[in-house]
């Protein structure tokens, strides 16, 4: 009998970062509607920061996101620094892109072993594997424990870094200290190839397998990494950062504080590791580069779940893209921390790859200023594409026992590795 | 068998960062065995958010019609509340510019576009509920987390330091930003327990930590110095509503410095 239906919720999706919800509403020709339901309260951080200095609001912008917080940082002190018109010297952006990839590989290791891996193992909390998982806890807080101190070294602390100023860093690390970090990496990265084995052994669902529009940063300097001028799309298109607005278009949805974008005005899309993994795996070298040549089937561009493998796989090329790194910087090593800038008015458009995908800043200074800002996150690109998988899930389950699809449509959700705190504080129309 | 300390943590409006902080001490493993987590979304999908606790940490700063209700049932279940950083304990960086309508900032951000949400203006914990205990900072440190729940489960109080981060600052010996280098440190004012952090990047401090309790906020002497190098009114209660703008101190000691002076 079906006369009768609940909408099958979830009121707040646990292990992911922020709050968000997930309905589902079942009707008798099948799945009528599913909605991310995004909670979390606005907090406008491109209308507070208007009419600010320069150094303050830059102060304020990474604190929109905790788990990406060097991401927003970098992102925005090189959208103000594009903007005055100043360029910073090879072994800081070098140094900076150190920095990044401290996020990146703190990100990585605590979405895939905390967020995803108690789903698969059937755990509701990852501290309750410590016992029958002892080696792969370990290598976790490893990981995360490598990523959150080269945080603390380069960017003053592991959330929130204020060690990143216009013309360059506060303080630079030594060099001795810069060498440890390079034999950590070296040591880190056994590890990080064991999380891609474990991860090419988990079932990637195949109710959501179909076509998906992947967005990436298009690398500078043609080598797979986080900076970048221009975005590449799955489709062949491509266009230059400053053209965001016309090919990612937002509108405001009511079921959510953060708004959804399409590409050309009408398709969901994604951005995330796969989406760069899909875009631009032929920049990749070393290590990764086998595992993907290898592993190709599994990389997949037509599966959401695909995603997961592909921060495993970058977790392997990012620690080997940090040595290079490092080493380029003591090269051109100088003990100079920064430049002096000159604050111009200018405009300036950042998109570099966060974590999660995508992440844009755009800001105009004038006076001293910021006059204009706009700041889009992966995780407001994702929202839409995300309940196209959702539905995907629930057309297949909705049958079954709710707990089930539950379970399910949470896991999709997971496997973006959104950050909901993010995608609230989206754009001015 | 040892009884354990029921834990709760709840989040409102935040960057999620005190939470990750907190998830990222490898401490937190030894913790455990003596704690049971009630509710924490972030890390735990079997989470309750109105069972009783003995601990409720809060994160983030009320900013919806909905966090009203919530905080008032968590305190509710609670036999502590713990305010924990700067959004909990004082709105957040999203009270920065505390003088906008939500109109005008709706406005900004959203144009016409309408949500199914109540949103409102981010305001502290303590505007609503009594708070217990406060955790400071912008994350708070780790050792504040230790500190803190080391405290509780002895079954004591932990003690709120009343000295500013230029105590920490002399001691490690860092340059003074304020007057060696002339750029705005919050320092004199700032709540210490970060060891000087910024300072010793070379980093003017932002005051990430909040305004020093007791009423002993020198916000007039620090803006009487700021004035002196130069910095307008407006310039200086920009830079310490970062962090301090519910504290209602704040304009009527600056606004004092700049009575009856002639500009």
């Amino acid at each position: 009998m079906k006369s009768l239906y609940l909408p099958i919720t979830v009121d707040h999706i646990a292990r992911v970062e922020g709050k968000g919800g997930v309905e589902i509403i079942v009707g008798d020709e099948g799945v009528k509607e599913v909605k991310l339901n995004i909670i979390e309260g606005p907090r406008f951080f491109e209308a507070i920061t208007v009419g600010k200095k320069l150094d303050e609001a830059l102060a304020v912008y990474p604190r929109i996101c905790s788990f990406c917080s060097a991401a927003h940082k970098l992102t925005a002190v090189e959208a103000a620094e594009k903007a005055i018109g100043f360029e910073p010297r090879e072994e800081i952006q070098a140094l900076r892109e150190v920095l990044y990839i401290g996020d990146m590989i703190e990100s990585h290791a605590l979405h895939l072993y905390l967020l995803v891996l108690p789903d698969y193992l059937g755990y509701s909390n990852p501290l309750k594997m410590v016992d029958e998982y002892k080696k792969e806890i370990g290598i976790a807080l490893d990981l995360k424990n490598l990523g959150s101190w080269m945080m603390d070294e380069l960017g003053a602390r592991a959330i929130h870094q204020e060690n990143v100023v216009l013309g360059g860093f506060g303080k630079l690390p030594g060099r001795a200290t810069l060498e440890k970090m390079k034999r950590r990496l070296q040591e880190a990265l056994p590890k990080a190839e064991y999380t891609f084995e474990l991860f090419s052994k988990l079932e990637q669902y195949e109710e959501v397998e179909g076509p998906i529009i992947h967005m990436a940063v298009k690398p500078r300097d043609d080598v797979y990494g986080i900076y970048g001028d221009a975005i590449s799309v799955s489709d062949g298109f491509e266009f230059p950062s400053e053209d965001y607005k016309k090919h990612m278009v937002e509108r405001v949805v009511e079921h959510s504080f953060a708004k959804h974008s399409f590409y050309n005005d009408e398709k969901p899309f994604m951005t995330g590791a796969i989406s760069r993994v899909v875009n631009h795996a032929d920049k990749l070298y070393g290590r990764a580069k086998e595992l993907y040549e290898s592993h190709k089937d599994l990389l997949r561009s037509t599966n959401p779940f695909a995603n997961n493998l592909a921060q495993a796989l970058e977790l392997v090329y990012f620690t080997e893209r940090a040595i290079d790194l490092i080493d380029e910087a003591l090269a051109k090593w100088s003990i100079r921390p920064r430049d002096e800038v000159e604050i111009r008015d200018g405009f300036g458009v950042s998109t570099t790859e966060a974590p999660r995908g995508i992440l844009v800043y755009a800001l105009e200074v004038k006076d001293g200023r910021v006059a204009y800002a706009d700041i889009i996150t992966p995780t407001a690109f994702n929202l839409a594409m995300m309940e196209v998988h959702v539905r995907m899930m629930a057309e297949k389950h909705y049958n079954d026992d709710p707990e089930r699809l539950k379970y399910l449509a949470e896991m999709v959700v997971r496997a973006y590795d959104p950050c909901i705190s993010c995608s609230v504080h989206v754009a001015r129309l | 068998m040892e009884k354990k300390v029921r834990i709760g943590f709840y989040a409102l409006t935040s960057c999620y960062g005190c939470q990750l902080q907190l998830a990222m001490m490898d401490e937190l493993l030894q913790l455990l065995p003596h704690a049971e987590i009630v509710c924490w979304f972030m890390v735990e999908r079997d989470s309750y958010e109105d069972e009783p606790v003995d601990i409720a940490f809060i994160e983030g700063s009320v900013s919806t019609e909905e966090e009203i209700e919530l905080v008032k049932k968590i305190r509710e279940n609670a036999k502590i509340v713990v305010a924990v950083g700067s959004c909990a304990v004082h709105g957040g960086v999203q009270s920065w510019e505390k003088d906008k309508s939500l109109e005008e900032l709706w406005k900004t951000v959203y144009g016409d576009g309408k949500v199914k949400f109540e949103p409102k203006m981010a305001e502290p914990v303590e505007n609503y509920i009594k708070v217990d205990y406060r955790i400071y900072g912008c994350p708070p440190e780790k050792k504040d987390f230790l500190y803190a729940i080391g405290t509780f489960l002895v079954g004591s109080w932990p003690e709120d330091i009343d000295y500013p981060v230029c105590v920490e600052c002399r001691l490690k010996g860092h340059p003074c930003i304020l007057i060696e280098k002339g750029e705005p440190c919050l320092g004199p004012i700032t709540r210490a327990g970060c060891d000087a952090r910024c300072p010793g990047f070379g980093v003017a401090c932002i005051g990430c930590r909040g305004a020093i309790g007791y009423d002993v906020a020198w916000f007039d002497s620090l803006a009487k110095t700021f004035k002196e190098k130069g910095l307008t009114k407006e310039e200086i209660l920009e830079r310490m509503k970062m962090f301090n703008a519910h504290n209602p101190k704040l304009e009527e000691m600056v606004e004092k410095i700049f009575q009856g002076v002639e500009e």
